[in-house]
């Protein structure tokens, strides 16, 4: 009986270590595939990019509401000195402003209904400033929210995303 | 010699199938995993999970709804439940069709979408796979969920081709009586079964 401590022991330890790990990288695992996907689908980097209307034709990530108007900016700040300005446009009714890092976490939103909203993002470690936001992780993903429940008004909300704004910046210059 | 090596081998393979395998069935991440098996807020069936877009998720969580909700706000600003069984507590079907009824929501905003056991919109091209706050106006609504638009609905959800489904009620920028006792906050949508083909 003795001799199957050793196994016994090994499996178990394999079993918990191998259960934490999955949970650790599963969320970055279909981040980083929801990403590709957006990247397939056009969603470039470092610019807001509005895909069309969610219909069961055109969407992309799961449980998309089709009452909303979305614009998606991808980041990536793994270079130093590397940060984003950003600017939503004006928008009547309902929209937001939300930051989702490389773990899927939500980590910061602006709600900007009937206003225009600027803000910065800076690369992970840096230090706090008024009017930015530091993003924990060096890649991740910008969504702007706008209440367009009908073809008429996702029209008008796409015309208000021309005033939309994601851009890369280093030491004072533009990048693309 | 070879027997014990044939064995802690064994333990290697066999432990991280147990650990992966136990890991993706508990977070919910193998296919055909329904979200709806977790939730720690529950009004009237619909199930809700308000730690949904926070880094205080615990690792089952952070790992559901990354699979399900992908990109989902925190609760501070969108509150999300679904529900995937009428008010007799039997699963929503396409076979059948259903009244979803309701009233006024504790929120700025709310809508409520159809998706499959994919959590994607169904197939089809009916244009219309929910309906809103904006649509049913103030106070009590009614829509009818039924694969073919019925005669004499104001609102109507199309289920054609979605098989098995659920139902997601968003609520936006939700009142903080809501995030505070969502039990007595919120009246949620009352989902009837009419009828079903063949009478079943």
């Amino acid at each position: 009986m003795r001799r199957w401590l050793g196994p016994a022991l090994l499996l178990t330890a394999c079993a918990a270590a191998a259960h934490a790990a999955t949970l650790h990288f599963a969320p970055d695992a279909i981040m980083g595939r929801a990403m590709d996907a957006l990247a397939a689908r056009g969603v470039v980097l470092h610019r807001f990019t509005a895909p069309e209307r969610v219909t069961p034709q055109t969407q992309s990530v799961v449980r998309s509401s089709p009452d909303l108007f979305y614009a998606l900016c991808r980041y990536d700040l793994a270079d130093s000195g590397a940060w984003l300005t950003l600017q939503m446009a004006q928008w009547p009714d309902y929209q937001s402003l939300s930051f989702f890092d490389a773990r899927t976490n939500n980590f910061a939103t602006i709600r900007g209904s009937g206003k225009l909203v600027a803000v910065r993002l800076l690369s992970p470690r840096s230090a706090a400033e008024p009017g930015a936001i530091v993003s924990p992780t060096a890649s991740g993903v910008i969504l702007i929210r706008r209440l367009a429940p009908d073809a008429e008004r996702f029209a008008a909300a796409a015309m208000a995303s021309s005033g939309d704004h994601c851009q890369l910046e280093r030491d004072g210059a533009a990048s693309s | 010699m070879i027997r014990r090596i044939v064995a802690y081998l064994f333990a290697v393979v066999a432990g991280c199938g147990i650990g992966i395998g136990s890991a993706l069935g508990m977070a919910g991440l193998l296919p055909g995993a329904s979200q709806l098996a977790f939730g720690d807020v529950d009004v009237g069936g619909w199930r809700s999970n308000f730690a949904i877009g926070s880094k205080t998720a615990d690792p089952y969580t952070r790992a559901r709804v990354a699979r399900h909700g992908l990109l989902a706000l925190a609760k501070s600003e969108a509150v999300y439940f679904t529900r995937a069984t009428d008010n007799t507590g039997e699963p929503l079907r396409e076979a059948c069709s259903y009244r979803l009824s309701g009233g006024a929501m504790p929120a700025q905003w709310w809508s409520v979408t159809l998706y499959d056991a994919a959590s994607m919109l169904p197939d089809n091209a009916d244009n219309a796979p929910s309906v809103d706050a904006s649509r049913s106006g103030a106070g009590a609504w009614e829509a009818v969920i039924a694969p073919t638009r019925p005669t004499d609905a104001a609102h109507w959800i199309s289920s054609r081709n979605a098989g098995t489904f659920d139902l997601t009620l968003r609520l936006y920028v939700p009142q903080p009586t809501l995030l505070a006792r969502p039990d007595a906050a919120l009246t949620p949508p009352r989902i009837e079964r009419l009828a079903c083909e063949g009478g079943a």
